[in-house]
């Protein structure tokens, strides 16, 4: 247990958080808005945390930082993702499709350059020392805080899928005009989702500011925009358990490959250094064939849908001779 | 008649490049009133509708609803005001089911926001009930109550129709736009049609305004009607009128 937790101990905490980004790019993908801005609101949550923890909740050392604080942060980053999502929001939300995606690029690449050239925010080398709560090697303690705030977001966004916000959401993904027609307000929202989802963004940001202990202008970056987009592409992006899945596998795969694949004994040593090396190359591929072979993710509605209804509906059919009783005659 | 003027447009005219596809286009229609809306192919009768529902803005003219200058107004806030639409091409949520569809449209009639739908809090559990409720008594006006789960895009082209109008009724509109409503339906379904769009003026208090193609049915279910050609309006009036009126029959056979 001891050794399977230092090798994987930090991964599973990360599986967790890359759920709460993936959802956070499913929140605005709900309404049709493709934005890959999530890493900039995870940046600007981990700078919040960071400075919060270092510069005003000080006086703590290491390894006893409360853990109610880091909720604090969380919340505070979550509040000022949202601010930064507004000023952003309704702007570049009248863009559509891949023209928003390019927006919002320039939204991350604009917050690293400003980063980077901030003393305030550490400049290049950033804002480190950042107070932990536990005396960890692993970093499995995180659990802790990550799986409540996974947990969280995936009811959030489970029962926002089914209340009348979540409605008007759909509606707009499915098709804008028909929605606006239906009295549904789209830039509203548009704004709204891509808020949301930058909040989500902003407190995983502020908590995996205390897990790696520094933070500076390399996290989150454009790199992981496309990571964020494979886990919801990969898992499924018309159910929220899609991303949560695909988060999770796509952190699990590459350190399970660095770490029994390529460490197995007995391996050709040239396999075994492409794994060791290449194994971003692989996890390429992968995406590439999953969605070839799963354009709708592997977690579909109809997964759950079918298994359930079928033997209904099968009786319903038999049993129904004449369709149509009552006002059918249209 | 009663001589209460639900909808006014007032040298509407909308302009594609060179082509104008609604030419200086005035007309009133009247409360509760079924007003046809006809013409050849390409007259601009669909424009004339975006251009109602705010899907289009007008080159110029007006237009006023209920005394209510609605010109410049955006899709979403004429639909606020009791104005509902169908679309010629069906525009359906297609992956969501029939039931969801018609939940969609009653958006403005209930005010939950995140926090109330997310937690369950006052009053949204009990206008979740309320919406369910009203959108499968309209699913069964339209006779797809027993399809409520299926989803939009795999119904019949006809029943897709009927969908359209199920949930366009659930804005509780006061002005109902109906965009070729027969298109696809089968002879029985289109005989049956008129009755419906009859039945429905009367429960629901409405104003028609409908496009359609399929003259028996314009002849028969219409007040008053307009032919439209080339953007412009040629005639208006009763049926049989319209019907004699030798500007609509050059218009229909050509010279």
């Amino acid at each position: 247990m001891e050794v399977f937790l230092s090798s994987y101990g930090a991964a599973i905490v990360q599986m967790a958080l890359a759920g709460v980004l993936a959802l956070s790019l499913y929140l605005p993908l709900m309404a049709g808005q493709l934005s890959l801005a999530s890493p900039g609101f995870y940046a600007v949550g981990g700078y919040t945390a960071a400075l919060l923890s270092t510069t005003v909740f000080t006086g703590y050392a290491n390894g006893s930082y409360p853990i109610p604080l880091i909720v604090v942060e969380m919340v505070i980053a979550g509040g000022v993702s949202a601010l930064f999502a507004l000023i952003i929001g309704i702007p570049s939300l009248r863009l559509r499709g891949i023209y928003l995606a390019l927006a919002t690029i320039a939204f991350i690449e604009i917050l690293r350059v400003f980063a980077l050239n901030q003393p305030w925010l550490g400049g290049a080398v950033g804002i480190y020392n950042i107070p932990q709560p536990f005396f960890s090697a692993t970093r499995i303690e995180y659990l802790l805080l990550a799986l409540p705030l996974l947990f969280g977001a995936m009811f959030f966004v489970a029962r926002l899928e089914r209340s009348r916000v979540g409605r008007a959401f759909i509606a707009l993904r499915e098709d804008e005009l028909a929605a606006s027609a239906m009295g549904v307000r789209p830039t509203y929202y548009k704004v709204l989702a891509f808020t949301l989802g930058a909040v989500l963004a902003g407190m995983a940001g502020a908590l995996n500011a205390h897990i790696l202990n520094t933070w500076n202008a390399r996290q989150g970056t454009f790199d992981l925009s496309i990571l964020i987009l494979a886990y919801v592409l990969v898992g499924g992006s018309r159910t929220f358990l899609g991303p949560v899945i695909g988060g999770a596998f796509l952190v699990a795969l590459p350190e399970i490959i660095l770490r029994e694949i390529a460490g197995a004994p007995g391996l050709n040593p040239v396999i075994a250094t492409f794994l060791r090396d290449g194994r971003l190359i692989l996890f390429g591929v992968l995406i590439a064939v999953s969605v070839f072979f799963f354009p709708y993710g592997l977690i579909t509605p109809e997964l759950f849908k079918r298994r359930r209804k079928k033997p209904e509906k099968v009786t319903v059919e038999a049993a129904k001779p004449t369709p149509n009783v009552r006002g059918g005659n249209l | 008649m009663s001589a209460e003027i639900m909808l006014e447009a007032r040298n509407m005219t909308r302009r594609f490049g060179g082509l104008y596809a609604v030419d200086n286009v005035s007309f009133e229609v009247q409360r509760g009133e079924i007003f046809g809306l006809i013409g050849p192919n390409g007259a601009g009768k669909t424009t004339l509708f975006n251009l109602i529902t705010g899907m289009t803005p007008p080159t110029h003219g007006e237009l006023v609803y209920k005394g209510e200058n609605i010109t410049a107004k955006r899709p979403h806030e004429i639909a606020m005001r009791g104005i509902a639409r169908t679309f010629q091409n069906i525009r359906l949520f297609g992956s969501l089911s029939a039931l969801e569809n018609v939940m969609i449209a009653r958006h403005i009639h209930t005010k939950s926001g995140v926090i109330e739908g997310v937690l369950g809090l006052r009053p949204a559990p009990q206008e979740e009930r309320a919406t369910r409720q009203r959108a499968l008594e309209l699913l069964d006006l339209v006779g797809l109550a027993d399809s409520a789960e299926t989803k939009a895009r795999n119904f019949a082209y006809g029943d897709q129709r009927r969908l359209e109008i199920a949930r366009a009724l659930s804005l509780e509109p006061e002005l109902l736009l109906l965009d070729e409503p027969a298109a696809g339906m089968n002879q029985s379904e289109k005989s049956s049609l008129s009755e419906f769009i009859r039945r429905i003026r009367e429960q629901f208090n409405l104003t028609i305004v409908l496009i359609e193609h399929y003259v028996p049915l314009v002849m028969g279910l219409c007040d008053r009607i307009a032919v439209l050609n080339f953007g412009q309006l040629i005639a208006l009036g009763a049926p049989e009128k319209v019907q004699n009126d030798p500007a609509v029959i050059e218009a229909y056979l050509g010279d």
